[in-house]
Order: structure tokens, then sequence, then C-alpha cells
């Protein structure tokens, strides 16, 4: 016969597990939701930054919970400029040549696969406010109403993502895409910088 | 229950091209000064004004109805190049200037332009000319052997709709409002980052008021959602976020009004608490009451009205549909969740008014602490009878003629809605219909 306090331990588990269940549920809605778009059509700043938003607060729970092996803070990496060159795709805790973490959505085990937060933030980056950068500073005495972006740098909003689906391998393959426009978007603007303004109308990617 | 929840005639526009036989998406509604005229934008750039008709006299209980008085194009798509982004020509608002002489005068805004138009009718035409023919062609001088003095003569009503400026390249993000000042010389206009203020008269240039773009835009966190004038103090304005803060500004301050002179919040309430409490709080619409007095604020389950004087915490809080609160996580895996819904005032502001899902339509009498729920929809709008109260069932039990909420129909919200100022009419927006109601006369 089970004593109360084990059954108590029992329904805290269970408790804990159906947060947890709801939190990768969440979680792997806000993802797909970032990267759903239109091709051509600018998306809702609002809407993005809601989900960016509950996104963050998501990851925060998830840290202070103490769940995921992964040391990378996210929210250090966005704060940081050149984070691009140094965060991986997948966290130290992953090691290389595994097969990507499964979109939590898609299985109801999310115990053992939890998606890094590296991968997370890079998603987060990249679908978010990257277009603006340091052309600001660039182009300070030059009227560059006409040249700000607002969401999604014009060739990432003209198509040239793939189309996600909720499979843990386009997840990961567009993760990769992103990360490969982050590193020419980053010669571009260093070249920008040694160019000059004037190779601004020629760009395109 | 009083008067003022029974609605009767009905009357039903579709909103489209009768050329094209296309139906389009109502986005928003505004009744002007008076209230003898109704504009209601679409999703295709058009706009159409409705004219009240003058009471008649046979049917002196019957305040006039309203028929299609103007139809134009006034945005167009555009593409902009440097984007590779096409801008919509849906228009976001409407707002109507008050009258100074016969023309009336209309602001209207896509995400990037705001236009003015001049409504101008024309009822007589100059005949008679001694040059001229009457289709127009030219008559030969030398046939020309007396003179008259051309006159007017009556013709039908033509009304004719001219963009007079047309404010454009002011904005990089979309602009979600526009606001006419009291002074009926300026306006603003809201985009998700910045407020700039104009001259009606002055189209190359205008002031921005409010920056909250961050210098490093991974910090961005925050949006504008919507923006208003104080009704007769022309130097205050309110601005909402996103996260469910309003903030009022002094324009004497400074020029810059970055920093707001109040700030109105509700502390979260910790026992509601979930992922969706920041995407619930975020506020759609902001409305200052008729006095001045109070302003009202639209999140996505809930109308506040807040006293001006204290921004601790709003004095009415009124609940528009509570029963989604358990549906959070569906609602945001459709996008419901991300629904903008306005709200608006009776004439007198006793009354608020504000969109749902299903077609219905709430409305809070905040004197009598009543509240109803009505539907928009053809079958249920007989032109004799009056409209009849809704109920969603919340519980196991559903009783007859309620509705439960796993039944409602998420595709049919509305989200546009408008009160005239002086009497109870309403017209509101479900998705192409414009439905316009009467409060019956006994």
């Amino acid at each position: 016969m089970l004593g109360r306090g084990v059954k108590r331990k029992w329904s805290c588990l269970e408790e804990a597990e159906v947060v947890s269940e709801a939190r990768q549920l969440v979680l792997g809605l806000c993802l797909e939701k970032l990267q759903r778009y239109q091709a051509g059509v600018e998306l809702s700043l609002r809407r993005s930054v809601l989900l960016i938003n509950t996104l963050r607060q998501i990851q925060e729970e998830m840290r202070s919970d103490g769940v995921g092996s992964c040391d990378v803070h996210p929210d250090s990496c966005l704060l940081r400029d050149d984070f691009r060159e140094d965060v991986t795709v997948t966290c130290p805790g992953c090691s290389e040549g595994e097969s990507p973490p499964e979109l939590p959505s898609q299985e109801a085990n999310g115990s053992d696969q939890q998606k890094p937060p590296a991968a997370v933030s890079d998603a987060v980056n990249a679908m978010g406010y990257l277009g603006d950068l340091a052309l600001d500073d660039i182009f300070e005495d030059i009227d560059t109403s006409m040249y700000e972006t607002s969401d999604l740098p014009s060739a990432w909003a003209s198509g040239s993502l793939p189309q996600s689906h909720s499979t843990a391998g386009s997840l990961q393959s567009c993760l990769m895409d992103l990360n490969e426009l982050d590193h020419i978007m980053e010669i571009l603007v260093v070249e920008t910088h040694l160019v000059g303004p004037g190779l601004q109308n020629g760009f395109s990617l | 229950m009083q008067n003022i929840f029974k609605w009767n005639l009905p009357q039903i526009y579709t909103a489209g091209s009768l050329i094209h036989q296309q139906t389009d998406i109502i986005s928003t509604v505004e009744f002007n000064h008076t209230g003898e005229l109704l504009a209601t934008g679409d999703k295709g750039g058009r706009v159409v004004i409705f004219q009240q008709e003058p009471e008649s006299k046979n049917q002196p209980q019957c305040r006039g109805e309203y028929n299609v008085y103007s139809t134009f194009q006034s945005h167009e798509p555009e593409f902009d190049y440097l984007k590779s982004l096409e801008i919509e020509e849906k228009i976001n608002k409407i707002r109507w200037l008050p009258q100074k002489n016969a023309a009336q005068f209309l602001l209207s805004t896509n995400d990037k332009t705001i236009k003015l138009w001049k409504i101008s009718e024309r009822d007589k035409r100059p005949e008679g000319y001694n040059l001229k023919e009457e289709d127009g062609r030219y008559r030969d001088p030398n046939t020309v052997t007396t003179l008259r003095v051309p006159i007017f003569r009556p013709m039908d009503l033509m009304v004719e709709a001219s963009p007079r400026r047309v404010f454009a390249n002011a904005h990089t993000y979309h602009i979600n409002s526009i606001a006419v000042n009291s002074d009926y010389e300026t306006y603003l206009s809201a985009d998700d980052l910045r407020i700039n203020l104009w001259h009606l008269e002055i189209t190359d240039r205008s002031f921005n008021i409010v920056d909250i773009k961050p210098a490093n835009m991974e910090e961005l966190t925050e949006v504008i959602t919507a923006a208003e004038f104080h009704p007769n103090q022309c130097n205050t304005f309110v601005y909402s976020s996103s996260k469910g803060t309003i903030r009022m500004c002094d324009m004497r301050a400074s020029a810059l009004c970055d920093k707001h002179a109040k700030m109105f919040e509700e502390p979260e309430d910790p026992n509601n608490r979930s992922f969706f409490s920041e995407i619930i709080s975020s506020i759609s619409d902001v409305k200052f009451s008729h006095s001045g007095r109070y302003m009202m604020t639209r999140d996505y389950l809930s109308v506040k009205i807040w006293d001006l004087n204290m921004e601790t915490r709003p004095v009415e809080t009124y609940q528009v549909h509570e029963y989604l609160r358990s549906k959070l996580c569906s609602l945001y895996e459709n996008d419901c969740i991300f629904d903008k819904f306005e709200c608006c005032w009776n004439g007198n502001d006793s009354v608020v008014m504000t969109g749902s899902y299903n077609n219905f339509f709430r409305m809070f009498d905040r004197g009598y602490r009543q509240d109803v729920t009505l539907e928009a929809s053809r079958e249920n709008s007989k032109p004799r009878s009056v409209l009849k109260p809704r109920k969603v069932s919340t519980g196991g039990k559903r009783k007859k003629d309620e509705i439960s909420v796993d039944s409602l129909d998420f595709n049919k919200k509305i989200l546009h809605t408008a009160w005239h100022p002086l009497d109870n009419i309403i017209a509101v927006a479900t998705t192409n219909n414009l439905y316009i109601f009467q409060e019956k006369l006994n």
C-alpha cells in the first residue's frame, strides 16, 4: 500500500510533466510561427515581437527550471554584436554528428531531446530585426528613411528561405540556411563599411 | 432591460466591387461628426460612404436609412522595389474632418501613405456657352452672331471624391492609427515604432514626436499599437503598446515626447498568468470618451475604462469573452489570439461596444451595469423584429438557444464597430458585410 508521501510525489511529477509538455508545445508553435511567412508580404512587427517575447519567456522558464544541458545563454548571445561567429547551431551539450533534435510538437516525449537554446536564439535573430544592424551608423548623415528595413531583409522575404513545415529536418536545414545568410549579411555589412555608401543601391542577395 | 438594448431595422451592405463582382473584407468603419455620413474602408483599398436619408414625415419614429453616397478607390497596391515587398492597399483607418464648408473631408490611410480626400456634391451645371456646343465641341467662331450669358441648370446629383493631399514616405513601419487633433489643423499618424505629427496643409514634412525604436533592434520588446488625440486638449495624446501599457504625452513638454507624462498600466493578476499573458494584454484599440475624462482600451479578452487621473488601474473592466481564457492555446495555434478588436463609445459615454467571434458583438451599459451579446447575421436580422440577445454556455449543461464555446466560428469575427455620435445607430462590420442597426423606438 502506497504511503501518502509517495502519492503526493507522483502528482507533483505529473504536474511538472504536464507543464513541461505544454511548454514544449508552445515553444514548437512559437518557432513554427516565426518561420512561417508569406513571400512578398511584410511580416507584422507586432506579431513577431509578441512571438519572440513568448519564446524568451519560455526559454527563461526552462532555464530557471534547470531543464536542458546547454550552458549557452541565449540572451547574452542576443546582446553581443558578434554572436553569429561564436554560437554554433547546436549547443555544447549536444555532440556533433547526432541527429537533429525532434520538434517538441511532433513527439510526446520531449524530455530526452531538448531544443538547444542556441538554435532558438539563431532562429530568433535571423527572423528578427537583423536588417537594421550597423547601417544606421554608417549612413547617419544621409537620409536613409527609404532604405530602412522593417522586418526581414528583402532577400529573405522574397523567398530564398525554404517554406517550413513541422519537421525537424526542415527546421534544421532552415537554421543552417539562416546561418549561411547570417555570414553573407556580415560580409556585406563589412564590405559596405569599407567601400562606402555608394554601393548600397547595387546590392542584391 | 432598458431600450438601449433593443435594436432592429438592419440594413446590410456587402463590401466589394460591383464591377469585378468580388466581395472584400471591411477593414475600418467610421461615422462623421454629425453622424450623417458613414465611411467604410476595405482590403481592396476602396472607400464607400453612406449617407443618412432625412427623416421622412410619414414615419417620424424611424430615423433615416443609410444609402450609398460615394465610392472611390483610395489606395492602390504598390511595390517597394528596394525591399521586394508589396505594400497592401488595405485601408487601415479613416478619420473624418469636421465640416467647414459645403465639401466633406476625410483622411484615409494604408500601411504607408495617408491621403486627404475631398468629397463634394455637384447638382448644377452651366449651360449656354457661347463658344461651345452642349456636348463640348467648339463652335466655329464665325457662326456666333449673338452673345448670351451661360446659366446654371440643375442636374442629377453627382458626388465626386478627389485626393487633395498625399502624405507619404514618413513611415518605415506599418501605420496602425491616424488621429485628428482638436485644433483641426494637425493630425498624428502612428506606426509600430514611431508617431508623426502632420499639418493638414503640408505634405512634404512631418514632425516625429514619439520614437521607441531601440538603437539595437535586437532589444525590441514592445511596439506601438494605437494612438489618439485628446478630444479637447490639443496638446495631449495617448498611445498604447503591445505590453498592455498606455502612455499619455504632453506636446508642450518637449519636441520629442519619448518621456510620457502619465503611464497607465494594471498590474498582472498572478492567478491568470500563462504563456500567453503578454499576448492577451496587448492593447488593440484606445479611444477617449467624448467628454475627455476617460479612455477605453481593448485587449484580447476585455475592455477597460480608465480615469485619466488614475494611472494605477482601470476604474471599470468588462469581460468580453472570458470563456476563451481556457482556449488560449488553440487560439494561439490558429492565430486568432493576434486579432485586433476595436471598441467604441456611444454619444453620451454611457455605453461601450466591441466585437467578438461568431459574428457576436457586445455592449456594456456603464450606468445600469448591464451587458448584452448580439449577433450580426442575415438569419437573425428580420426587418421588424428586435435583435435577440445571445448567450454562450460555458458549463456542461447547455440551455436551449445557447451556443457552446466549441461551436463558435472563429472565422466570423467582428473587429470593427462604430456608434453614431448623437443617436442610437450602430454600424457593425462582419468580414465582408456592414450591418447598420437602429434603436427600436416604441
